[in-house]
């Protein structure tokens, strides 16, 4: 990159501008990023499964055949309606399940530590897309430029008042009163399960130390916080679809490169970490077909043809013209054929005339009486 | 990044896509979509060059993007233009074809002519529908016609 664009401060008295950190050039793989939020998203769960016991509380055995009813183990004793009932198939009532779940079904999935950070990284510069992150469904319509980047005095703010404000000002809040408006009722047990109300996500604040910004930002609906040095997928690409909206404080954005590194600056908090480069320079299509290196080598464009879009067909056999254009060779033969009746003086041969009227003898004995 | 790059990220899931005919037609709801189709070549986000128009109190309002501008600026790389209301429909297509044909997205003149037209057709009031006139036995039975 030949000069690195520069990010704005924006919401603060004064203007400083910031270098764009490179994490914001690395590789967005939409692939890598799904499989690994797909990954990742079971971690957090916990282990279920029915008793083991459930459907086999009972000393049933088949009364094999000959009885006139099915081979299926059945509750023996009497006196009881459940004598004789049919016991543990999976079809039977009060049976156990199919398959009964596990609490040894492998809940979590490794991944591995370089996927996750290609994630990340793959994420972040995603949301660094105007594009991206109006497709993910943020209303940022009204913002300058992503990243948006606001002052480090945001980090010490203490009250909510202040941080609706601050995000008014930078024509935020129409995100946050976006997820305030798609607040409803979830759909089945989960209400009763501590996840009574579904709504979307807000922005992203990531700051560098929480001198009070967590406590400001936290009460406002679908807006999450978090460090800059603790970034995570599920934050950045919810439900792995990229293009979050994150709002930068000052600070942690100029963290970003101590962070993640750089293509060739190693990072200071991930070990041996660089970031990933493109398999491509150039990813821009129209730019690659003009370049002149392709435009040089490629054959020039031939004269413009109209084809109809369709057209009788004609019968190449009774067509002639049809036929030489299939066969040009059909023209030589067809002369030398003619040429070769003339010489043979080529003689219609006659007919003997037809006689239009029978004879009178004819006629006579036809109708003789 | 590149906008073809862009393209294809946001091609198989957005949140503008409107896929409801199964078979039929992709349309897309994102501003800036000439067509409202869901394609690479109309695409409000995938695109450096976007035009969009739109009608905003009887007034037609032309929005482009400096194609210039770094792919990181959003409204900050906006243009927008207002056509006065009630200029009526040559000085809105000679705007938008002007804007057009001159280098910027020649391709898109044609969908941006029907638009802007289709929008100032929309603002005219609707006539109202005449009165059916009754006719034959019923027209005689009412005595309306002699």
């Amino acid at each position: 990159m030949a000069s690195r664009p520069t990010v704005q401060v924006r919401g603060g008295e004064g203007s400083s501008s910031l270098p764009l950190p490179a994490v914001f050039t690395a590789p967005i793989r939409l692939d890598v990023v799904q499989q690994v939020h797909k990954s990742i998203a079971k971690n957090r769960r916990q282990a279920y499964s029915v008793n083991v016991k459930a459907g086999h509380q009972t000393s049933a055995e088949s009364w094999g055949t000959g009885r006139a009813v099915a081979r299926i183990p059945r509750v023996g004793g009497g006196g009881t309606h459940r004598s004789g009932q049919a016991a543990f198939g999976n079809m039977c009532r009060g049976g156990r399940m199919f398959a009964p779940t596990k609490t040894w079904r492998r809940w979590h999935i490794k991944v591995n530590q370089n996927q996750r950070r290609f994630a990340v990284v793959s994420a972040l510069a995603a949301s660094a897309l105007p594009g991206l992150v109006l497709a993910r469904g943020h209303r940022i319509e009204e913002i300058e430029e992503v990243p948006l980047v606001i002052p480090s005095t945001a980090e010490g703010f203490k009250k909510t008042k202040e941080a609706v404000e601050l995000l008014k000002s930078l024509n935020a809040y129409t995100d946050v009163v976006k997820v305030s408006n798609s607040r409803k009722l979830r759909a089945g047990r989960g209400k009763m399960r501590n996840r009574r109300h579904r709504q979307r996500r807000g922005p992203l604040i990531v700051y560098n130390e929480d001198n009070g910004i967590v406590h400001a930002f936290r009460n406002l609906p679908g807006v999450e916080i978090a460090n800059v040095r603790r970034l995570n997928l599920l934050q950045l690409a919810p439900g792995g679809h990229l293009g979050r909206f994150v709002i930068w404080t000052e600070s942690a954005f100029a963290l970003l490169d101590e962070v993640f590194g750089t293509t060739d600056k190693v990072s200071l908090h991930k070990k041996d970490y660089y970031l990933p480069t493109a398999k491509i320079s150039n990813p821009d299509v129209t730019r690659l077909i003009n370049s002149s290196e392709i435009q040089a080598v490629v054959r020039p464009a031939g004269e413009k043809t109209q084809r109809r879009p369709w057209t009788q067909r004609k019968n190449p056999l009774v067509n002639r013209a049809i036929l030489y254009r299939l066969n040009p060779y059909a023209k030589v033969l067809r002369k030398e054929e003619t040429a070769r009746q003339n010489k043979e003086g080529h003689v219609h041969t006659q007919l003997p005339a037809k006689t239009h009227e029978a004879g009178e003898a004819f006629i006579n004995t036809l109708f003789a009486p | 990044m590149s906008y073809d790059l862009q393209w294809l990220l946001v091609r198989k899931w957005n949140s503008f896509i409107v896929d409801r005919v199964p078979e039929g037609p992709v349309f897309s709801k994102e501003p800036g979509n000439l067509r409202n189709l869901h394609s690479a070549k109309y695409s409000g986000i995938a695109n450096g060059k976007i035009i969009d128009i739109s009608d905003k109190n009887g007034q037609v309002v032309v929005r482009t993007r400096d194609a210039e501008a770094p792919i990181y600026a959003n409204k900050k790389a906006e243009k927008t233009e207002r056509i006065r209301n009630r200029s009526g429909g040559r000085r809105v297509a000679g705007v938008v074809s002007k804007k057009l044909s001159s280098g910027y997205r020649p391709d898109l003149r044609e969908a941006a002519l029907a638009r802007s037209s289709a929008l100032l057709a929309a603002q005219k009031p609707k006539k109202d529908v005449p009165p059916k006139e009754l006719r034959g036995k019923k027209a005689k039975s009412f005595g309306l016609k002699a």
